[in-house]
């Protein structure tokens, strides 16, 4: 069992008594589970139920084998087209709103599972494009697992590039606008921008091993891992 | 940290007026500064250089001018020990000339200084040095219009080659500062507002006091007790933390940001680009030798270089004709007749010319072998200064430093290490925080050996096959990062981010080569032989007293059985005290006599380059890191020391190699 799955079945139980408005979560929650053990390769039904910790599953099961979401054949839910359309976003939402937390915000991996469980609910489809933009259409979540595409990755694919990358993704010899610098601590970020390193100026990629070498002007400076990698930056 | 007192007695001639050099790191102030007073100071191709304040006198428009020679800056809020030093200058230092120098090619970096002097109200003149530098790389930079903007007189120089500066002299009249302002977000400026008027009459203008103050600069806190009062200190602190409650970034950052900004503004109004600056050589190079592959045979190679001119020209071929020709055929002999003839007193003969002699021993160690030795060293260190390959030497080995919880800067201590460990503790400075320094203190007096050392021990090595000298290699290699590995756990606080600034490959000029090469061996001179003669002194003292062979008696337990050396050995460790390769050359000699078999050279020169260091070194210790901390590094040299030659010895008999 994973940590999110694990940690959906702890939510499940908070929100088990839950009033009629909080359904439509608790659908979303449970549709989310049916991915999550398609994953892992399981459809079985009896499963679920016992993965779950909402004690009502079975009757908003039945709900939203009505509402045409999925439909069981034998003991195995197959996810109808809407059901796998509404899963998709879901999960998708999840995930990037964990890799926003966990890389930008650097929040603990059970912080972010307890925020992204509510931020999954209500994201508006156009907010989570630009995060998926904002991190790179990045193809998987902090654990590992794939975050499903939405439209913008396939338009990103053809025609976009990402819009911010960690610094130490720049390919040798690319420059970059800086965006922002994740703080490490205010000392180290102010010691940078005497050097010149704060957002919107260009950094060269020069090296990276076995340190980073970048150029920002004139100047070449040798810099490690930890401090490149929070320096977020535009191609130009 | 040095107290501000104490420079303050050190540099403060109230009589005369002052011209302070100020600017970048490595954009040239010292070489100006030669010029200006024609003295010396060490002028290298790597940032950091000057620790100390240098002061020198200039005579123009019939007054005498102290010059200061201040650490390079980045900013005038300090966040190093170098910028503290440089700022509190300014601070203390009324009416005095102020000569900004900038590195051309990174004048955005240099306006960004001199932003900061304006809005101090403080009156200077910019040298935009490097200019042929900024030339070949298309930059080009409207003087006339950068003079108007900034209010001051700009001079273009090319301070290697003493082009230009003959019109600083010219321009060191008193001008009113100019009105140039940043603006800055206007929650901060609020608090600008606010705190300047709680602030006192100052040196400088009580906007860039408040401006410092916002950012949180700690180190003024000395300057606010004495001059505010309680009260005013804690209100404005109030007042900063009510500001930084409403950003999400630090206020200093906000600030620098904002002065950037301005900075770029202006360079767009002065600054051209003609096209790509066309690769040179050196560029290409300079690339080369931080190439991820390409960097290990370049680092290869310099390393043998160093070890061909060090090891072999230096501490063999010198060496040989220096003891052996000029000390043994030419000096020694006629010393000796002279003393017989005309000192018939056995007691002085023997202090001067006997076995412990000040002459035959203190002097003919010395001059004889150590000297071209650290001459060498100095020479290739000097030119690997100059030609900016020590900081691509960092970025080379800051892997392995960081196994050691530390990064690449300290190769800059350690390879000076290798030339001086004394000098090398001095330069620790350059490290941003305790934690390594402590830990670059201890490595330096434990596992480096200095030059002289090691030209002693390379040249007993060569006596014997290549294993022993791969052995030796290891084991100190071995013991030097597995005590830093160990210390950077033990001692407390914090690394420091590694972010290096790495100046562009240079052919070195000789002239300045030479010159700081003769500048070391001076100090060197000045140093070491005093300690050299004190050490045979006392040797000698112990020898009369018959002292020497009760300690060598009382040391064989430990050095006869369990390192399985003889006891004469003991000596030897005993001035290793006194200088460290003094001691080595007593082992020297000894293995020259045919006393020492191979295992017991292996085993004395690891345990002796690992033994506490020289005296000087160990004074340099406790100068820089305090009394208790240097007691607590030799607490871990001396076991560490004695049990790893024990170790080797034990090793070595039980296999029976």
């Amino acid at each position: 069992m994973t940590k999110e799955s694990e940690h959906k079945r702890g939510l499940h139980q908070r929100m088990g008594a839950s009033v009629d408005g909080v359904e439509e979560d608790r659908i979303d929650e449970l549709l989310e589970l049916v991915w999550t053990l398609r994953e892992e390769g399981v459809s079985d039904m009896d499963h679920l139920l016992e993965t779950t910790q909402d004690i009502e599953a079975r009757s908003i099961l039945r709900k939203m084998i009505k509402d045409d979401l999925f439909e069981i054949e034998g003991k195995r839910m197959i996810f109808k087209e809407r059901g796998e359309e509404k899963a998709r976003e879901i999960v998708r939402r999840h995930r990037l709103t964990e890799r926003l937390l966990y890389e930008i915000f650097e929040m603990s991996e059970e912080e972010v599972e307890e925020e992204a469980c509510k931020l999954e609910h209500i994201l508006s489809p156009g907010v989570t494009e630009s995060v998926c933009t904002f991190l790179g259409h990045p193809p998987t979540c902090i654990h590992g697992k794939p975050i499903p595409r939405g439209g913008c990755c396939a338009k990103f694919k053809k025609e976009m590039k990402p819009l911010v990358t960690p610094l130490d993704e720049l390919g040798l010899g690319e420059e970059g606008r800086i965006v922002f610098i994740a703080p490490k601590s205010h000392q180290r970020l102010d010691r940078l921008s005497t050097l010149g390193i704060v957002p919107g100026s260009i950094l060269r990629m020069h090296q990276k091993n076995p340190s980073y070498v970048l150029q920002i002007g004139e100047t070449t400076l040798a810099l490690d891992r930890d401090i490149v990698k929070n320096i977020y930056v535009k191609r130009v | 940290m040095t107290p501000p007192s104490k420079i303050t007695l050190r540099w403060t001639d109230v009589s005369r007026e002052k011209l302070i050099l100020i600017g970048n790191p490595n954009v040239g102030k010292s070489v100006i500064f030669n010029y200006l007073t024609g003295k010396y100071v060490t002028v290298s191709n790597y940032p950091g250089t000057t620790v100390e304040v240098s002061t020198g006198t200039l005579s123009a428009h019939g007054k005498k001018f102290q010059v200061l020679d201040t650490p390079g800056v980045n900013s005038l809020i300090p966040m190093s020990e170098d910028e503290k030093v440089t700022r509190d200058i300014l601070l203390k230092e009324p009416k005095s000339c102020l000569v900004q120098v900038i590195d051309t090619k990174n004048i955005r970096r240099g306006l960004l200084i001199s932003l900061q002097l304006l809005e101090m109200g403080l009156p200077f003149i910019v040298l935009l040095n490097m200019w042929d530098e900024a030339k070949s790389r298309g930059i080009d930079i409207n003087m006339q219009t950068l003079s108007e903007i900034l209010d001051a007189p700009i001079l273009k120089t090319v301070a290697t080659r003493k082009k230009g500066l003959e019109k600083i002299k010219e321009n060191l009249q008193a001008r009113p500062p100019s009105s140039i302002s940043v603006n800055y977000p206007d929650v901060i400026e609020g608090g600008l507002s606010k705190i300047t008027s709680l602030l006192p009459e100052a040196t400088i203008s009580k906007r860039s006091l408040a401006l410092m103050l916002l950012s949180g600069d700690e180190s003024l806190a000395e300057w606010l007790h004495t001059n505010l009062s309680e009260n005013n200190v804690l209100q404005i602190e109030k007042i900063r933390q009510e500001i930084q409650v409403h950003l999400a970034d630090s206020i200093g950052y906000l600030i620098n940001q904002a002065r950037l900004r301005k900075v770029d503004e202006v360079l767009s109004k002065v600054m051209g680009l003609r096209g790509e600056a066309p690769k040179s050589i050196s560029s290409f190079l300079g690339n080369l030798s931080l190439h991820p592959i390409w960097g290990i045979p370049i680092l290869l190679l310099v390393l043998l270089g160093t070890y061909e001119f060090v090891g072999v020209f230096g501490a063999q071929t010198s060496v040989k004709f220096l003891e052996e020709t000029l000390f043994g055929r030419w000096v020694l002999p006629p010393v000796a007749t002279l003393f017989q003839r005309f000192v018939p007193i056995p007691f002085i003969q023997e202090f001067f010319i006997g076995p412990y002699g000040v002459i035959t021993m203190a002097l003919t160690y010395a001059i004889a072998i150590v000297l071209p030795i650290v001459g060498c060293f100095f020479l290739v260190f000097g030119l690997m200064e100059d030609s900016g390959y020590l900081p691509r030497l960092a970025v080379m080995t800051n892997q392995i430093f960081k196994k050691m919880g530390l990064n690449g800067k300290a190769v800059l201590p350690m390879v000076l290490g290798l030339g001086c460990d004394t000098m090398a503790t001095m330069t620790t400075r350059i490290l941003e925080t305790e934690k390594d320094r402590t830990i670059v203190t201890l490595l330096l007096a434990l596992a480096v050996p200095c030059s002289a050392q090691l030209g002693v021990t390379l040249g007993m090595f060569a006596s014997l096959p290549a294993l022993y000298l791969f052995t030796w290699i290891f084991i100190i290699a071995g013991i030097l990062i597995l005590v830093g590995y160990l210390a950077s756990r033990v001692i407390p606080g914090e690394g420091s981010d590694f972010i290096l600034e790495i100046p562009p490959l240079r052919i070195p000029l000789i002239s300045n080569v030479i010159v700081k090469t003769l500048a070391r061996i001076e100090w060197y001179l000045k140093e070491a032989v005093p300690l050299f003669i004190l050490g045979t002194v006392i040797l000698f003292v112990l020898h009369k007293t018959e002292v020497l062979t009760l300690l060598e008696r009382a040391a064989t337990p430990l050095i006869v059985h369990f390192l399985g050396l003889p006891a004469k050995v003991t000596e030897a460790f005993l001035i290793g005290f006194l200088r460290r390769d003094y001691g080595a050359a007593g082992l020297f000699v000894l293995s020259k006599e045919g006393q020492l078999n191979s295992h017991q050279i292996l085993v004395s020169l690891v345990t002796i380059t690992l033994f506490i260091p020289c005296i000087a070194q160990f004074f340099m210790m406790i100068k820089e890191r305090g009394l208790k901390k240097a007691l607590w590094i030799s607490a871990v040299i001396i076991p560490v020391a004695f049990g790893v030659g024990g170790m080797v010895n034990f090793l070595l008999n039980i296999f029976g190699v």
